[in-house]
């Protein structure tokens, strides 16, 4: 009799184990966490590094304004970077030598680059609705607001209401302006472990024709690391 | 005199090729990647930080003088990845940095460092090829 009960309690409290990992596992189901994405869409969650290919630029064409504020630009003092705020999408996505962490849920993308330590949440919307949920990054004025879609296997990220600035502070193209006209599609396609990543500008404000840079990043087994900027620091190389 | 003045600690060589550019954003316009100094002196500072990672280092001129150079390099993260030995390098220390000079006064990239110890030191830790750049990036 006594064995009895002590085999009753033990499936009891089995029972109720299971109950709550499932309870549990729905739970984390319901926030997308630990999810695969489905099937079709392409699975770009892992760790990425620039490399696997030429970055190239399309010829684009100034305006006038956009020609008079290219040529202001003083990169002794007018490069974000010395503030440790990133410029634009492209100017991130053109750093040499550090992480991102690329991770799809089932309703946003999750990016974190290593550059400067910004965190990009994008939620997944309907590409067709007329005011999608968009998210920015905070304290990165110059970086807009983002939502995202699957185009088949291309992720799309579409962002808006940007703070005037730099498409990019890197070599003869430093200084390329934006402005708060500027809507920015970038396009990620996977092929093997070389990620492309399409970003197109377009800013008539600065610009007869978009502005369409094209880099590849490779697959790392690289962890993203901490970078710490700081202003202070980060000043100390600017030239003078 | 001549001979004093070219064993100063600043030797300038000017390339005979312009080399490969970093993508770094700021090594073309901050450096004049035309040109190599090397300069010996005391470490004084050691800053491992991003973008940059710099040092400070106290380089004797030949009247007995000092002048502070400041010598920058790529991201720390980088130069973490690469297997830089950074706890090698204590202030108080003669280092010799080989680099682009700075358009500025007295500031180098560093693309190659003499330890005290007579090793040669690159920010990727791979042999380098005169005149041909790393990408050591920020």
């Amino acid at each position: 009799m006594r064995t009895l009960s002590i085999v009753i309690v033990a499936v009891a409290a089995m029972c109720a184990c299971s109950v709550e990992a499932s309870a549990q596992s729905a739970a984390a189901q319901a926030a997308g966490q630990g999810q695969k994405p489905p099937a079709k869409i392409p699975d770009l969650s892992v760790n990425w590094i620039a490399g696997g290919g030429r970055t190239t630029f399309n010829d684009y064409q100034f305006t006038e304004e956009g020609e008079k504020r290219f040529k202001a630009y003083d990169f002794k003092v007018d490069d974000p970077a010395y503030k440790c705020i990133g410029a634009s999408w492209t100017r991130i996505w053109l750093n040499p030598n550090v992480v991102v962490e690329l991770r799809q849920t089932k309703d946003e993308i999750r990016m974190r680059y290593e550059w400067m330590d910004i965190t990009r949440i994008i939620p997944l919307v309907d590409p067709l609705a007329a005011n999608p949920r968009r998210n920015n990054v905070k304290g990165h004025p110059a970086l807009g607001s983002s939502a995202a879609w699957y185009d088949g296997d291309t992720l799309v990220i579409d962002t808006i209401d940007f703070a005037p600035g730099y498409i990019t502070t890197m070599v003869e193209r430093a200084g390329i302006p934006q402005s708060r006209r500027m809507h920015t599609v970038e396009r990620l396609h996977r092929d093997g472990d070389v990620l492309t990543i399409e970003t197109t500008h377009f800013d008539p404000a600065n610009y007869r024709t978009p502005v369409i840079s094209t880099i590849k990043y490779q697959k790392t087994d690289w962890e993203i690391m901490k970078y710490g900027c700081t202003p202070e620091e980060a000043s100390v190389v600017a030239p003078r | 005199m001549a001979n004093m003045k070219l064993r100063t600690c600043v030797i300038l060589v000017v390339l005979a090729t312009g080399g490969q550019l970093s993508a770094h954003h700021s090594v073309p316009v901050n450096f004049d990647q035309s040109k190599e100094v090397s300069i010996e002196g005391v470490l004084t500072e050691i800053k491992w930080v991003n973008p940059h990672a710099h040092f400070r280092i106290d380089v004797k001129q030949p009247d007995g003088s000092v002048l502070e150079w400041l010598v920058e390099m790529g991201a720390t993260n980088t130069m973490k990845r690469a297997g830089f030995p950074m706890d090698r390098f204590m202030v108080g220390e003669k280092y010799t940095i080989i680099g682009p000079p700075g358009r500025r006064d007295r500031a180098v990239l560093l693309d190659e460092v003499v330890m005290p110890d007579g090793t040669h030191l690159t920010p990727t830790m791979r042999p380098r090829t005169p005149g041909v750049r790393d990408q050591n990036g920020g």
